[in-house]
């Protein structure tokens, strides 16, 4: 660490050179990463709010629990050990009936159909009863000038709702969701004062018991692949980063390779002098850590700064645990990266410093 | 008295091709404390050879080196490593500080590397002798050639080693500093009772040492009129 250190600070440009390189890297890693995570949060918050364990829809609904029809006999039929909740899932657009004319106010949103009894009822709603044209809507609608009292408009229709609340981490591919009582959805679903006793699904908590042959069960984590593009999107991402991750170590293996064969002679008169293989490649691998170190530093800080100035207007969220997987990762990549210049290292003949 | 270091009936051949070399003929020398021992010959003579295994950086084919009355040729390359941070101090032609340290910081990281403690009052007084104290916080780079070299000795010297190699330790020196160092390096080896082992091409240092050997084609001997 000594030699690493000193070396560091006696040639400082070319180090920053290096750092700054994995300091634009690490911080379009951090910030891909956050915001890889904050997207796939928007898909699937306000199903991960559910905290259940399985869905189920009809077997023709092919996936789509917005194409499932279910009725009261097959919910009847479904034997669990735990609770279960009708849900019901349409989207929609809203609009701002108080705002001025000719002003765009349209939101995509989607309606979910609930008991108001049931555990699909938002936590901050449990003392609100949803019921009527009274909703709870996803709290992302506040930025929209939404407040408890307001109306929202179905666009291209004369429904109007009444917001009674408003709830935290609720939205559903990206769109925030708004929650109804389950005959209102249904009056929605079905364009009529009349509609079907139908629904889309079932959320349950616990183990399925016994299921009728014509529907399908899904885990959370199954059902959360299916929605569209969602895969598709993780895929991308993670593909991006993990690339990213070993571009850094390539840059940095071959940097810190560069510097070690130029200081052939020097690492074979060290070794003449009697510092061992151990030592020096020590100081080798330390000086990655140290750059590793610097870099990702930074590149952190930047990512925050950037969350706190840009969070409100893309999809960002910080995600302890996958920070900490890719932060190991930069380590381990780079250490990698160091370990052919540690080969070298012990290839250095202390003969040739000796000029034999 | 023991020699502090000894060659007993070293030799050194290595294959070119299908030609067997022999680059030292069986040898013995030995180097006793207080001794500043002159090496000269013409380049190819075997001069490198015989520094280097008598550092322990390449085996002798036949015979042994002993450091300290103990077997020390033998022994494996790690365990020779230590052996020679601790027992031996290089002064290398192309100078043996590191680009990036102080001169300070070059002895320094002897204690760094056998996690010691810095004997500062020893520092202080070797870079006084060596006339160093002035440039302790400068790199290498920022000393003029006299002042590297002296600074060399003093690394060489700092960790009070028994035997001490100098190879070609006033190249790219002028006659006035060149004398400077020679006197230095013969001082300090009788203060401090140091075996001091220095090949050289250049005549004038002769006078300065105790023994002058001489190898001409891997054959070691001794020049009398030196001694």
């Amino acid at each position: 660490m000594f030699l690493a250190l000193k070396e560091l600070k006696y040639t400082k440009g070319k180090f920053a050179l290096i750092i700054s390189v994995i300091v634009l890297i690490s911080y379009l890693v951090y910030f891909l990463t956050s915001l890889a995570f904050g997207l796939a949060s928007s898909y699937t918050n306000a199903v991960n709010k559910w905290q259940s364990d399985r869905v189920i829809m009809t077997t023709d609904a092919n996936d789509a629990l917005m194409m499932s029809f279910m009725g009261s006999d097959q919910f009847n039929e479904i034997n669990v050990d735990g609770t279960k909740a009708r849900m019901g899932l349409f989207p929609g657009v809203i609009n701002n009936p108080m705002s001025d004319v000719g002003v765009d106010t349209r939101v995509n949103v989607y309606f979910f159909g609930i008991d108001n009894d049931s555990f699909l009822k938002p936590s901050e709603a449990s003392d609100l009863t949803i019921q009527g044209y009274d909703v709870v809507v996803d709290e992302s609608l506040k930025k929209e000038g939404y407040e408890v009292g307001s109306m929202i408009a179905v666009s291209g229709t004369d429904t109007q709702y009444k917001i009674i609340g408003f709830s935290s981490q609720s939205t559903y591919q990206t769109a925030p969701v708004i929650y109804m009582a389950m005959d209102t959805w249904q009056q929605y679903r079905y364009s009529t004062t009349t509609p079907p006793n139908l629904f889309s699904g079932v959320v349950v908590r616990g183990n399925i018991d016994s299921l009728p042959s014509d529907l399908t069960s899904y885990t959370i984590d199954t059902y959360i692949n299916t929605l569209p593009g969602y895969t598709a999107q993780v895929l991308t991402f993670g593909t991006m980063i993990i690339f990213l991750i070993i571009i850094v170590a390539f840059v940095l293996g071959i940097f810190i390779y560069v510097l070690t064969i130029q200081k052939t002679s020097m690492f074979g008169v060290m070794k003449a002098q009697g510092i061992s293989n151990l030592y020096i490649g020590n100081s080798v691998v330390s000086q990655t850590f140290l750059l590793v170190f610097f870099g990702i530093v930074v590149g952190l800080i930047l990512t925050i700064t950037t969350g706190i100035f840009l969070g409100d207007i893309i999809p960002f969220a910080i995600n302890i645990l996958l920070y900490g997987i890719i932060t190991a990762a930069f380590f381990l990549f780079g250490l990698f990266g160091a370990l052919f210049s540690v080969r070298a290292v012990l290839k250095i003949d202390p003969l040739k410093a000796i000029g034999g | 008295m023991k020699p502090l270091i000894e060659m007993m009936n070293v030799s050194k051949d290595f294959l070119q091709g299908d030609n067997v070399i022999t680059a030292l003929k069986p040898t013995n020398f030995k180097a006793y404390a207080g001794e500043l021992i002159g090496i000269i010959g013409p380049s190819g003579s075997g001069k490198s050879t015989f520094l280097t295994i008598l550092g322990g950086l390449q085996k002798p084919t036949t015979g042994r080196v002993l450091l300290n009355g103990e077997p020390f040729s033998e022994l494996t390359n790690d365990q020779k490593s230590k052996i020679r941070l601790d027992q031996i101090g290089f002064i290398l032609q192309a100078s043996n500080l590191i680009p990036f340290l102080t001169v300070k910081e070059q002895m320094v990281l002897y204690n760094k590397i056998t996690k010691t403690k810095v004997d500062q009052e020893w520092m202080h007084e070797l870079f006084e002798k060596l006339g160093v104290d002035k440039v302790k916080d400068k790199y290498p780079s920022a000393l003029s050639g006299g002042e590297r070299q002296r600074a060399a000795i003093a690394k060489a010297l700092y960790h009070q080693p028994n035997v001490i190699f100098a190879d070609e330790p006033t190249a790219s020196l002028d006659t006035t500093k060149a004398f400077e160092v020679i006197k230095l390096l013969k001082r300090e080896t009788k203060v401090l009772k140091k075996a001091t082992i220095m090949v050289t091409h250049d005549e004038r240092l002769l006078e300065y040492c105790d023994k002058v050997y001489v190898i001409v084609d891997g054959a070691l001997t001794l020049r009398e009129d030196n001694a």
